[in-house]
């Protein structure tokens, strides 16, 4: 099963097949929409909003996302599995200090 | 007398089981112990002490604190009075209050990250032996890694606001710990701000390593290995074990040293070091890489400072 993900900031759309986490989808279709780091749920660079579909996830660091802003949608892409089409919005980005 | 290396790093992990395969059957580690806490121990075959690696499980990933093994009690007892002659509050801990460790001071480096020195850990003997030891032993697993090697810790950096927890670490760890600066990133109008700076305490190019960043954290551990061929053979464990890796096998200009850059499943970035790189030395001279030649320093081959380098760490 193959559910589509669109990225809301830059209308991509990518497949992301079950079982895999919504970031790796995206680089093994060398896409660069979300922003794409540790990949374990560690950094906090990978955060997004979903603001459509259904999906489960994996423990991300209580740095990044908080218990409230978990209920509200927020996550990890490199932490979380469709379920069903998935509609988000990135949050995360890589800051560039030099 | 004085400071011997480092020791042990006590990291967060997210997913205890996900961990111990990474560190086991990727990196090549073997797990020692277990406490009542959870935490679990782990060490490399070349190592003698009892463990360089401990693993907490927690909700964020990150560094608890870094071990370093000084050569005797008398050193810690010279170290306690410099460290708080500097103006550093240090804890002076109990035997066995860090697992199978003598007596150990606590305190914090200036950017805050915790540091422990101690005399004692539980000896155990590496893998090979001390009476006509092979070279390697049989039945090695993964990257098969010989010892920690170094960490890496992003300290805050913020020129505008006049932060620089780097250039504070970089004086402590000189002044007050006997360290001696090896390589060192400047930078800043006049390029004189120091943004990264390695240190060594013994004779390999670093003992430990300090770049700024936005806020404090882990940038990485490293594992040392010979040779560019075990580099590679580490790289395709990884690729075996679908291992997220950052940089692909390349050199250092910085250090000379062969590197990959990869992350366990909690997102802690490791690195495989191999080779010497060079044999430090106390006179000799300092290297300087200045701001235009920062990607070279990094990764000598691409020349080009990856994106996530200075902004993905735990
Ligand atoms: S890439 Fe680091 S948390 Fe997702
Ligand atoms: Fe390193």
């Amino acid at each position: 099963m193959t559910f589509k993900v669109l990225i809301e900031n830059t209308d991509e759309v990518f497949g992301c097949s079950e079982g895999q986490h919504i970031l790796s989808a995206m680089a093994k279709m060398g896409k660069k929409g979300i922003p794409s780091g540790c990949h374990g749920g560690g950094c906090g660079v990978c955060k997004v909003k979903i603001n459509q579909g259904a999906f489960s996830s994996k423990k991300m660091s209580r740095a990044h996302v908080s218990a409230d802003e978990e209920k509200a949608g927020y996550a990890l892409a490199c932490r979380i599995f469709p379920e069903t089409d998935i509609t988000l919005h990135v949050i995360g980005k890589l800051q560039k200090r030099f | 007398m004085g400071v011997l290396r480092i020791s042990h790093v006590n990291i967060r992990v997210l997913d205890m089981e996900a961990s111990l395969h990474h560190y086991i059957n990727v990196v090549g580690m073997k797990k020692v112990h277990e406490d009542k806490q959870g935490n679990v121990y782990l060490k490399c075959w070349d190592e003698w002490d009892k463990y360089s690696l401990i693993l907490t499980e927690a909700d964020k990933a990150g560094i608890n604190h870094i071990g370093y093994k000084v050569e005797s009690d008398e050193d810690l007892d010279r170290f306690k009075k410099r460290i708080s002659d500097y103006g550093i509050h240090v804890d002076d801990i109990e035997r066995g209050a860090l697992d199978s460790v003598g007596r150990a001071l606590r305190f914090n480096i200036p950017s805050g990250h915790e540091m422990y020195l101690y005399a004692e850990k539980d000896y155990v003997g590496t893998d090979v032996g001390t009476v006509n030891p092979e070279p390697w032993p049989d039945g090695l697993v993964g990257a098969g890694v010989h010892w920690l090697d170094h960490a890496l810790l992003m300290s805050e950096f913020d020129l505008e606001n006049g932060v620089n927890k780097v250039e504070e670490n970089t004086k402590f760890m000189v002044d007050v710990l006997d360290f001696y600066l090896v390589e060192q990133i400047l930078v800043g109008p006049e390029g004189n701000q120091q943004l990264a700076t390695w240190l060594s305490v013994s004779n390999t190019p670093h003992d430990i390593a300090f770049v700024g960043g936005p806020i404090n954290g882990l940038h990485h551990i490293a594992f040392f290995m010979d040779s560019w061929d075990d580099v590679l053979k580490a790289a395709d464990v990884m690729g075996k074990n679908k291992v997220k890796i950052d940089v692909t096998p390349q050199r250092h200009g910085v250090t000379r040293g062969y590197t990959i850059y990869f992350f366990d499943p909690s997102g802690n970035r490791c690195e495989t070091f191999g080779g010497l790189g060079y044999l430090a030395q106390r006179d000799r001279p300092v290297t300087t890489w200045t701001e235009d030649q920062i990607g070279s320093g990094i990764f000598y081959h691409t020349g080009e400072l990856n994106e996530a380098f200075t902004t993905v760490y735990t």
